[in-house]
């Protein structure tokens, strides 16, 4: 008796002692969690549950989306950061992450992660309505020179992605706008047409439809290329006010820290892979949000870049926590 | 204005083939999902919307209005069961609907609950398809001032909702002021009340902290009662009501339907606001404010057409601007988008009979779940028999599944167990519970528009006295509050007239 519990004590050890050797050699062997910081139905969460729509077709299980919302994203990205490091828990990471510490939010910050891969970068964008009576963004400019806080400037939240955007603009280029933060995009862009602000800094994909409804104008496009959908809007630059380093909204994956190499190796593969899939390409242009595909390693370079040009920005706004 | 052969075109179109199928299921399911506690119609939709990748876009978004209303209207029917409101919506509804049960009228409280909420969603459906354009443009005149007199004049209702201690609600809608302030400030950006603790920088989370002061005190208010109470046996009939109820409800929907509509279309509010300031309303003009409160149909009424009537309202501006009325929209634009279909101005020029067949959809899914309700009522008023000793731990399992379901987060978990314990002592000594969750509703929406138009006048006040609508408004908040005390005064005045009279008996 005694001796058949010890043989499958033995028995029941062993297994257990190999379980961990073969999930490393068949990863993944059952379904990946993916952790959307973000609530269900927001942009975050819509590119998560395309990107991982197909996933069966890249890693032979599916990739469940799970949104894990509250803390401005903290909670859900440090979930990601402190889970079992096995690669069945990956993440969204998203801009958020690259201010928390300079906010004193917490201490969570991109060196917390196993980086997987960047898969957009939207730039910011400056609109005026229509019927404004600036036609260029020199116009606005001289205007703001000479009427210091006279320019309401709206953007989506305090320590936001375009907050900060044009906060750095204005730093750069020596104005004094008054900034009225809204809670998302949606208002600021209503506030706009509606005439209650007099320039939006928003995303750019973000007044696509009132772009094309020549509802808004906008004046530049902040960053160093031209926007393939608004082929007509200048760049920083090609108006006349060339910003360097501009603070670009992200999204990315990433795993916990210590997941090992490889099963990070899957990982990368089978988001790549997703990142091309038709569906996936298609929802992305369809939505405005520029794809881009940074690999782990250009992906921290650019994390440092913009960790390097957020400081200054949060400083002169008056967020930044020493 | 509307073009009423596209319209016609858009019913044939929801009612043929897989569509028809899918409203039915969409309204069914929903209708399950709202009467869960801690199952949100944001949720429902979020949950169902992979299901619809693989549908044409009219089929899947016919589907998901259906989900969409029914649950909305379907957390009614745990607000009246069990004193536990099936989605924030429903919170409203528990004060009448649950004393009706207990009389023994759950069938005839569900029966009204349905037929309201009929009334009050095909309202605002066909306001919608009549008039989406002309109220989007409305929409746009809002801005931050009048944002701020709308939820001053959401505040204004909460002393009707105050029962018998005006000063009791008082301090219940402060201490909901201040909840509201926890989290990041709107404007600047600036932690506060967080105590160090990143879980608290986005605010309580509103929907663990409504089960707990809403259902799990009702939980420990029952456990004090588990053995002593009387069993419930009631036999469930009369679920159609009669005309005459109906006609004593007339009054509520006049006053609910308008209300749902205004509140539907600002943005950041939805049914669980509008419920309330119906429900509020109606008592404030009725004969017998009085007996709200113990079970009267009229208050049943005014709770579910006001939530239902938001419906309407929330999706309009979706449609017409891109900006979704309330969380359950947007997770509705999030589906639309993907089966690209991006809401805004754009759709109504380009795909001008998908729009069409939208407003179709909506009026037909508020049709769908009165039929369903009346059907089903009978067997989900079964309830109300459950021994309590199985009923009460169901209604605890709900409350921590449902608080944990909604953003996956532990923390959640603790704020449903404090907010219920607050809940509790708050029922235990009387204070109301209603003003608390709706200050906290407002709160956010009024601080940060006041201090929002502020930064807009720089700093000159005089910016609300000066726009029409917010003047408006202003008054109408100030008209308000000064009858609803004034009531209260008298009220209170007779009350201590009659004790006297006991007295010197």
């Amino acid at each position: 008796m005694l001796q058949k519990s010890f043989n499958v004590l033995v028995c029941v050890l062993a297994v257990a002692l190999l379980l961990p050797v073969s999930a490393k050699a068949d990863f993944p062997e059952r379904d990946i969690t993916l952790v959307v910081p973000w609530s269900a139905g927001g942009g975050t969460d819509t590119l998560a549950r395309t990107l991982v729509k197909n996933a069966k077709k890249y890693f032979g299980v599916n990739v469940n989306v799970v949104n894990r919302v509250g803390g401005t994203g903290v909670i859900g990205m440090n979930s990601v950061a402190k889970a079992k490091p096995d690669g069945y828990t990956v993440g969204v990471i998203t801009f958020n992450l690259s201010t928390y510490r300079l906010l004193g939010q917490s201490d969570l910050s991109y060196r917390d992660f196993s980086l997987i891969a960047l898969l957009n970068r939207s730039q910011a964008c400056l609109s005026v309505q229509s019927k404004s009576e600036f036609k260029t963004l020199k116009e606005m400019v001289d205007y703001a020179k000479k009427n210091p806080g006279v320019v309401t400037v709206g953007h989506s939240g305090p320590a936001g992605a375009w907050h900060l955007a044009a906060a750095a603009i204005a730093q750069k280029h020596n104005l004094k706008f008054t900034f009225v933060p809204f809670d998302g995009a949606a208002p600021t862009r209503t506030a706009l047409v509606g005439g209650h602000i007099s320039v939006a800094a928003t995303g750019m994909d973000e007044v696509l439809q009132f772009y094309q409804t020549k509802q808004v104008r906008i004046l530049a496009a902040n960053s160093p290329t031209r926007h393939p959908s608004f082929p007509d809007v200048p760049t920083m630059a090609e108006a006349g006010f060339p910003t360097e380093n501009p603070i670009f909204d992200w999204r990315g994956l990433g795993a916990p820290k210590d997941t090992p190499p490889e099963i990070m190796k899957v990982l990368r593969e089978g988001f790549k892979k997703a990142a091309e899939d038709p569906d996936y390409i298609a929802l992305m242009d369809k939505l405005g949000l520029p794809r881009v595909y940074l690999d782990h390693q250009e992906f921290e370079g650019f994390l440092a870049g913009m960790e390097k040009s957020l400081e200054p920005t949060l400083e002169m706004v008056g967020l930044l926590k020493k | 204005m509307i073009d009423l052969l596209l319209l016609f075109k858009g019913f044939g179109t929801v009612l043929s083939g897989y569509n028809g199928v899918a409203l039915l299921l969409g309204s069914f399911f929903g209708i399950i999902i709202g009467a869960i506690p801690g199952l949100t119609a944001t949720m429902g939709i979020a949950l169902l919307v992979p299901f619809t990748f693989g549908m044409t876009p009219i089929t899947g978004i016919v589907m998901l209005l259906g989900i969409y209303t029914g649950a909305i209207y379907g957390g009614g029917i745990a607000s009246i069961l069990i004193k536990t409101p099936g989605t924030p919506a429903a919170m409203a509804t528990t004060y009448d609907g649950y004393p009706m049960a207990q009389k023994g009228l759950a069938g005839k409280a569900i029966g009204i609950a349905t037929i309201s909420s009929g009334v009050g969603g095909t309202f605002t459906a066909v306001c919608l398809a009549f008039f989406a354009p002309i109220l989007a443009n409305f929409a746009l005149r809002f801005s931050a001032p009048e944002y701020f007199a709308l939820a001053v004049f959401g505040l204004s209702v909460t002393i009707t909702l105050s029962g018998r201690s005006p000063v009791k609600g008082f301090i219940s809608g402060t201490l909901g002021l201040l909840v509201a302030m926890v989290g990041l400030d709107p404007m600047g950006g600036f932690q506060r009340f967080t105590f160090g603790r990143s879980e608290l920088t986005g605010g309580l989370s509103f929907v663990p902290m409504l089960i707990g002061l809403f259902a799990l005190s009702e939980g420990f208010r029952q456990v004090e009662i588990i053995f002593s109470a009387p069993k419930v046996n009631v036999v469930i009939r009369n679920i159609l009501p009669r005309l005459s109820d109906l006609k004593s409800c007339l009054s509520a929907y006049i006053r609910a339907c308008p209300i749902g509509l205004i509140v539907g279309i600002t943005p950041a509010i939805g049914a669980d606001t509008s419920a309330f300031v119906s429900y509020a309303e109606t008592k404030r003009s009725s004969k017998h404010p009085e007996k709200f409160g113990t079970g009267v149909p009229e208050g049943v009424a005014a709770a579910q057409c006001g939530e239902n009537a938001s419906t309407g309202g929330d999706v309009l501006p979706m449609i017409t601007l891109g900006i979704p009325g309330d969380a359950a929209t947007a997770v509705l634009m999030g589906a639309l988008t993907i089966h690209n279909l991006q809401p805004g101005p754009m759709l109504f020029k380009n795909q001008p009979e998908v729009v069409h067949e939208i407003f179709a959809g909506m009026i037909l899914a508020n049709i769908t779940f009165v039929v369903l309700g009346l059907i089903f009522a009978r067997f989900f008023a079964q309830v109300i028999n459950l021994d309590r000793k199985y009923l009460t731990p169901v209604i605890f399992i709900c409350c921590m599944v449902g608080s944990y379901a909604i953003n996956n987060v532990f923390y959640d978990l603790v704020t449903c167990v404090v907010c219920g314990f607050i809940g509790y002592l708050m029922i235990r000594y009387d204070f109301p519970v209603a003003p608390m969750v709706l200050a906290q509703i407002l709160g956010g929406m009024m601080e940060s528009n006041f201090r929002r138009a502020l930064v807009m006048s720089r700093g000159d006040p005089l910016i609300f006295l000066t726009r029409p609508i917010t003047v408006t408004i202003l008054v109408l908040a100030t008209v308000t509050t000064i009858v609803a005390v004034r009531r209260q005064l008298q009220a209170l005045r007779q009350a201590e007239a009659a004790a006297m009279a006991e007295n010197v008996d």
